[in-house]
């Protein structure tokens, strides 16, 4: 995965670096937006972490040059770091085209499975492909498998429609969890009478079927259910 | 306090007053008493003289009888008789032998009998009335006698009666009058202070809006002058020390920012077992393995400096929280309608990961509620709630958010609440847990010590305070905020401001 890392500060700069650089992105760090609006235009990249507070152009007017037609990546998922956290920031980052944010200081883990999550929701988009640890659903074939890091070939798991859409529903906002309401919405597509006790069941068929591949399916009490690696 | 401080001052003043008013009264009073004892006093003598001028004309008026066998009779001499018959009814005689026969006149005007020649005087009391008597043995024509006369209308011993009532009352009177006169005087005087006292008192602690002069009686504006001209350097003194705060936490960040980034790549380098291995040729990061002066930290020390980071740079956001949270620094324009459940949830996802690392069953029991307020800040709060609830709970324990509506002052009021079952807090610890940096003693574990009074400081900008209970089963602590009904809250929102 490219990354682009936007960040005047180089300690912090440096530390995103070598943490996303071991987690296995390949990081391209410049430090001021002018200088990434030039990248921008040439290059391409995967996902980008841009800092609000950059001398010159701010990371929210480059993220909002960013989306211009005409650039080499407009639809590039951006992720905001901002030092300011005052709600309106938030919002109003979010409304130029950011697709998440995050206050400084923040945790390096926390980064990470932001950018995992949006690496997913912009991989969906194109290659209609969602993926969570080992496992990987296909929307346009509709098939799931798992794919062992190890190279081994990959395990199909077989699911009914039903579970299916549970499940694509959960990957898609993994990690969040996803709500028991949410669940039933996504599911009365297929079923107009469904109870919140068949959520249940469906979840439960899921579990049988992805714990023994290292995807757990965890019951939050009261709200619902979220994919989680067992490592 | 100040309103019992300023009674106290009243009651003083009004003792001191009374005390500096009846001391003159009472040497007035005795001075009063003097010169009319000493105007009684001439009086009397001069009604000494009187009758001793007339001892012997009543002498002379007792006359042997000619008749033998009978006593002697009584030829009154004119000034005797005029003086008898003048105050009859207060006047007596008696002429008597040397050894106490009543010869002549009443036998009450009666002393002990003089011994010698000289004239004696006594008071005898008669009928009710006090008489002088003077008494003389002398000669007389029927031979040797003791003549009485008696006045009733003496001066002196009617002064005496008289000043109980003449003298001492009026000036009682006049004390009590003086009395209730200052104290009514005092109390009036002092009402605005004592108004103004009560309107100090009522403010609370963080109220340093001036005090509207305009409203305010005449005879106190000055005060309310100073005291709003005090109220208004403290207030840019407080406001500028939580500028203070809020800017040394904001200029915290961006350093600590860096610092976390470096530890936590080094943490995960660390952990991933990449330390040393890679090398980054491109970059000032190359790998140290093989620089002079390097040292290498084992895995468990670098997470210690990761602990540490967060920590501290927790403690730079939370100081910046509190110095938001502060409620004078809240903007009540910016009130609106929170949803508490989706508040509850973006909790629980907040939460999750630190929840699941510890083993931990963090869950929810919400109903959808809504409640006036500040969305961010009541999300700090809550995040503050769960942090705690997480840090002070054993590994595997159960903690619940809550959201609804409850029976509260005003009629159904929303609710906020955070339970867990971890070892909670004993009751007399409830006031101090609230205060900044204070710590169970004993308390182990990450915290700073902020996380409660922050959550307090957010609530009381919300007209509201934390609730520290025990949770089911007398077990772990269940904090709850119960938000003014809106209706309430409404008025004092725009009141308030």
């Amino acid at each position: 995965m490219r990354l682009l890392l936007v960040e005047d500060d180089v300690m912090v700069a440096s530390g995103i670096k070598l943490g996303l650089t071991d987690a296995g992105y390949a990081v391209d760090w410049v430090g001021s937006g002018e200088r990434a609006q030039e990248v921008l235009a040439t290059e391409s990249f995967d996902v980008g972490v841009v800092d609000i507070g950059l001398p010159g152009m701010d990371g929210l007017e480059l993220t909002r040059r960013l989306r211009l037609p005409g650039m080499a990546n407009p639809a590039m998922p951006v992720l905001i770091l901002t030092a300011r956290d005052a709600l309106e920031d938030r919002v109003h980052g979010l409304d130029l085209g950011a697709d998440d944010y995050m206050v400084k200081p923040f945790e390096l883990p926390e980064l990470l499975a932001r950018l995992r999550a949006l690496l997913r929701r912009s991989q969906a988009a194109t290659t209609a492909v969602l993926s969570f640890g080992p496992l990987e659903l296909n929307t346009a074939t509709r098939r799931a498998c798992i794919v062992p890091i190890d190279g081994r070939a990959a395990i199909v798991i077989e699911l009914g429609p039903r579970e299916w859409t549970v499940l694509e529903y959960l990957l898609i906002n993994a990690p969040k969890p996803a709500s028991k309401d949410k669940l039933l919405q996504a599911l009365t597509g297929w079923d107009k009478e469904i109870t919140p006790n068949a959520v249940e069941v469906y979840v439960s068929r899921l579990r049988s079927k992805l714990e023994p591949h290292g995807v757990a399916l965890c019951s939050i009490r009261g709200f619902g259910y979220r994919l989680e690696q067992a490592d | 306090m100040l309103r019992r401080g300023l009674r106290a001052m009243t009651s003083d003043l009004r003792n001191r007053l009374l005390l500096l008013l009846v001391l003159p009264l009472c040497a007035l009073a005795f001075l009063g008493a003097w010169v009319d004892f000493r105007s009684a006093d001439d009086a009397a003598a001069q009604h000494d003289q009187r009758l001793l001028r007339l001892l012997p004309a009543l002498s002379d008026s007792v006359v042997a009888s000619r008749v033998d066998g009978a006593g002697p009779m009584l030829l009154l001499a004119p000034s005797v008789e005029e003086f008898l018959r003048h105050e009859s009814d207060l006047t007596a005689f008696s002429v008597r032998t040397p050894d106490g026969n009543l010869v002549l006149g009443e036998g009450w005007v009666q002393g002990p009998m003089p011994a010698t020649g000289a004239a004696e005087f006594h008071s005898i009391e008669s009928g009710g009335v006090t008489y002088r008597v003077a008494a003389q043995r002398t000669r007389t024509d029927a031979g040797d006698m003791v003549v009485s006369l008696a006045d009733g209308s003496d001066t002196r011993q009617q002064w005496l009666q008289q000043l109980i009532l003449r003298v001492l009352l009026p000036y009682l009177l006049l004390v009590c009058a003086a009395a209730l006169a200052i104290r009514w005087a005092v109390s009036r005087a002092f009402r605005p202070l004592v108004e103004l006292a009560d309107a100090v008192e009522r403010r609370s602690p963080k109220d340093l809006n001036p005090i509207d002069e305009a409203t305010s009686p005449a005879e106190v504006r000055p005060l309310v002058r100073a005291l709003n001209h005090l109220f208004a350097l403290v207030h840019a003194q407080v406001d500028g020390q939580r500028r203070f705060v809020a800017d040394a936490a904001h200029q915290l960040r961006t350093p600590l920012a860096g610092l976390q980034a470096q530890v936590e790549a080094w943490a995960m380098l660390a952990r991933t077992g990449n330390a040393g291995q890679k090398s980054w040729s491109n970059s000032a990061l190359t790998h140290v393995d093989e620089a002079p002066g390097a040292i290498t930290l084992r895995a468990e020390e670098i997470e210690k400096l990761r602990a540490a980071t967060r920590r501290t740079s927790q403690l730079a956001h939370q100081l910046l929280a509190l110095s938001r949270a502060d409620a004078r620094n809240v903007d009540g324009a910016s009130l609106k309608r929170v949803d508490l459940k989706e508040l509850c949830e973006a909790a629980l996802e907040g939460h999750l990961d630190a929840a699941s690392a510890k083993g931990m069953d963090l869950g929810l029991e919400t109903t959808s509620v809504h409640v006036t307020g500040h969305d961010w800040l009541l999300r700090e709060l809550l995040t503050n709630l769960v942090d705690n609830a997480i840090k002070y709970t054993e590994p595997g324990g159960c903690i619940t958010i809550r959201c609804g509506r409850r029976h509260g002052g005003t009629g159904l009021c929303g609710y906020l609440e955070v339970e867990d079952d971890g070892p909670g807090i004993p009751e007399h610890e409830h006031e101090r847990v609230l205060q900044r940096f204070y710590r169970l003693p004993g308390t182990v574990g990450e915290g700073t010590g902020l996380g409660l009074p922050i959550a307090n400081e957010i609530a009381r900008s919300h007209g509201t305070s934390l609730a520290l209970l025990a949770g089911a089963q007398r077990k772990g602590l269940l904090v709850r905020v119960v938000f003014p009904a809106v209706s309430r809250k409404r008025a004092e929102g725009s009141a308030g401001r």
